[in-house]
């Protein structure tokens, strides 16, 4: 009886790698299997700051955390008032700018995410995410 | 020849067919019982995987998240795992593979409920990345909280399909 419960695991463990193997071809040009994001896309605290006003900080982080402490001359723009904050930040990009995104730390995931949707939403063409995040800057800073 | 009526042994046939017909009752009720909860779970895995299978690379990047794997086998997870809800999802729905898929499933709820946990307990800011964007602001207690009521569901399944067929295998 155990056998062919073993059996029927393994038969549903092997017929899933079709479909997977399949969407893995479809998404190959879309996903990068060696890194989360592409190096061309991460940016260090120092690189960042040497682009001096040629960039544009965006705390991806929640409100809350914004209005306790950000980044000197950052504009908050997070997901759960994307709609709403979108415009503000738009109003402050001009064309030639760098955007640089960040939010609490290396796990994070906000700042990759608003990455994202700037590239693909707002169609911007520099946009980075800040490696190490909030924390990065704050040990850089203090 | 003629007998005479035995309204004793009448009375005890009338007693032994209601006793039958109750836990006749008892079974159909807990089979429909069963069925309802085995639809049910099956919605939530059949929806839960086709959201994180239309995204991928955001399901990469929350498995990523737990900081747990390598980012390799967090893209090779965000292809396969989706699949395999789906799959024992539909299992349920068709009872194909039936126990097969509802220790599958039992498996990878423990799995993701200890990596909850333990993104938890190293203060990792997380996407749990369970039901794409739509668990994207659930709190630690409701993550708990809603992945061992599946657990709970499922295991009920399981025991009661296994002694089912314990007993099929008897008679």
């Amino acid at each position: 009886m155990k056998s062919s419960l073993v059996r029927q695991g393994l038969v549903l463990v092997l017929l899933a790698l079709l479909p997977a193997a399949g969407e893995a071809i479809y998404f190959r040009d879309k996903i990068s299997w060696r890194s989360a994001i592409a190096p061309s896309e991460m940016v260090t605290v120092e690189q960042a700051r040497g682009w001096g006003d040629a960039a544009i900080w965006v705390d991806a982080r929640p409100d809350d955390e914004f209005a306790s402490d950000h980044v000197p001359g950052a504009i908050s723009l997070n997901e759960d008032r994307w709609n709403e904050l979108l415009p503000q930040f738009l109003a402050v990009w001009a064309p030639g700018k760098k955007v640089v995104v960040y939010c609490s730390s290396l796990s994070c995931n906000a700042s990759r995410e608003v990455a994202r949707r700037l590239r693909k939403e707002a169609q911007l063409p520099s946009v980075f995410v800040l490696e190490g995040g909030w924390e990065a800057w704050l040990k850089k800073n203090r | 020849m003629n007998r005479t009526p035995q309204p004793q042994s009448s009375t005890l046939n009338v007693e032994s067919l209601a006793v039958a017909s109750r836990s006749n009752i008892k079974r159909q009720t807990s089979n429909v019982l069963s069925h309802i909860l085995d639809f049910v779970l099956a919605g939530i895995f059949i929806y839960a995987g086709a959201l994180k299978a239309i995204d991928p690379v955001q399901f990469a990047s929350d498995i990523d998240n737990y900081k747990i794997l390598a980012w390799p086998v967090s893209v090779a997870l965000a292809f396969y795992l989706p699949w395999l809800e789906i799959l024992c999802g539909l299992a349920l729905v068709f009872r194909f593979l039936y126990r097969g898929a509802l220790s599958i499933l039992s498996l990878s709820i423990v799995v993701f409920t200890l990596a909850i946990i333990a993104a938890k307990i190293r203060g990792l800011d997380i996407t749990c990345g369970c039901f794409g964007h739509v668990s994207q602001h659930w709190s630690f207690p409701s993550h708990l909280a809603t992945n061992l009521a599946i657990l709970a569901g499922l295991l009920a399944l399981l025991i009661k399909a296994t002694f089912e067929n314990r007993r099929q295998n008897t008679v």
